[in-house]
């Protein structure tokens, strides 16, 4: 049944679809502790963080754990998430960076998430919400899929595949200082349309 | 705080991205603590893994998967724990609970002082650096990345006066001689590689004395 449910949703519900913007499911969560919104979030999102995951080299069984711990930490802070401050596949993928980081390490101290803990104390939320956030998500999806195939690739290895770049530059034989003159390059194609988005 | 020395885009993405050894995330998260234009560029920059975890083709997940979660969600949940009470910036905070004070300094050579702080990497190495007012900063290990973030006091090199918040991100190839600013110790934050090394721990001690 579950697995009925889930193809349902992958083939029929769309992040755009009416009733189902992941920012609605995060408020329902924080104001009401609405668990179908959950479902719905973890049905959304779930088999996403887990291809990620595995993507970055965790096994099966630790991808599924990580999919779990991201969205229990979903659950817990929805109240922290506001919709001036980016868009909810922002939010999660910095929620399942940091677990993934935490699980490497397996060590209590947690640079990036005092990090968000002093963001939450000290920036305020710009307070105006120019795009609707998965437009934002959607145009920068564009932007990227724009950028020439050797800067995607560098940007995908480091973001999705959780490599360093020490080692992306040994993966394609390229000197480290391509590596970060690629993705210097690439963050200034994308400049433009970060600025104007926030 | 005004900040006139930014770490390289590249180091950002890295951070963002979440692949920096952790005495490098350290550095960053402390620098951008003090920095709020930094972190709204470090927010940019979460917004294309939020749009590459949105494009990702969904895996499989196990059955039971979303049961598994509802369940978890009734199970209480533990209290935050509580925030040190220091003099430093929070993501420094729990390198060092009893703050720049209660930092146990090492004699490293005239006018300088290192604190090793702990962190999980094997080859990279995370430490506090005090240069006396006045003096010139060792080379401490150079051959790699190298990031330095002023947390109090100044100092001058060719690249200009670093203060407070101000970091330098340098790659091995970069030669720079910085010296202390008069008025201040100069305490920096500082994250090297730290590959093995044949050198033993007294010429390592000797080195900044020596130039070795």
């Amino acid at each position: 049944m579950y697995a009925i449910a889930m193809s349902e949703m992958r083939s029929g519900k769309n992040f755009g679809a009416p009733g189902a913007e992941p920012a609605d499911l995060l408020r329902l969560i924080a104001q009401n502790g609405d668990k179908s919104a959950l479902s719905e979030l973890f049905l959304l999102f779930g088999p996403k963080i887990k291809a990620v995951m595995l993507k970055g080299g965790a096994s099966d069984a630790l991808a599924e754990d990580l999919v779990q711990e991201t969205m229990l930490t979903v659950w817990r802070k929805a109240a922290l998430y506001s919709t001036e401050r980016g868009a909810p596949s922002t939010w999660i993928f910095t929620i399942a960076r940091n677990l993934r980081i935490d699980q490497q390490r397996r060590k209590s101290n947690r640079p990036h998430e005092d990090l968000a803990k002093v963001e939450i104390a000290s920036d305020l939320p710009s307070g105006s919400v120019m795009v609707e956030q998965n437009q934002v998500i959607s145009r920068v999806s564009l932007a990227l899929q724009a950028l020439p195939a050797e800067q995607q690739e560098v940007v995908r290895l480091s973001f999705i595949n959780d490599i360093a770049h020490s080692e992306i530059a040994t993966m394609l034989a390229i000197p480290l200082g391509t590596v970060k003159s690629r993705l210097r390059l690439a963050y200034e194609r994308l400049r433009p349309l970060l600025e104007d988005l926030q | 705080m005004t900040i006139s020395h930014h770490p390289d885009m590249s180091t950002l993405m890295a951070f963002s991205a979440g692949t920096l050894d952790e005495p490098y995330a350290a550095v960053i998260a402390t620098h951008l603590a003090m920095s709020s234009g930094g972190r709204a560029i470090a927010r940019r920059l979460d917004l294309i893994g939020g749009a590459l975890l949105n494009e990702e083709q969904d895996a499989e997940l196990t059955p039971g998967a979303l049961d598994r979660l509802l369940a978890a969600t009734d199970r209480t949940q533990q209290p935050d724990e509580a925030r040190p009470e220091t003099d430093v910036p929070l993501p420094l905070a729990h390198y060092l609970p009893d703050g720049l004070t209660g930092a146990k300094w090492k004699w490293s050579g005239p006018g300088v002082a290192i604190c090793d702080l702990p962190s999980s990497a094997d080859t990279s190495r995370l430490m506090l650096l005090r240069v006396a007012a006045g003096r010139p900063v060792p080379e401490h290990g150079h051959g790699g990345h190298e990031l330095t973030l002023i947390l109090t006091g100044a100092y001058r090199d060719r690249f200009g006066v670093f203060g407070p918040g101000d970091i330098a991100d340098h790659d091995e190839d970069v030669e720079h001689q910085p010296i202390a600013e008069m008025g201040a110790d100069c305490i920096c934050l500082v994250a090297v590689d730290a590959p093995l090394t044949f050198k033993s721990r007294l010429i390592r001690t000797l080195q900044p004395l020596f130039g070795l």
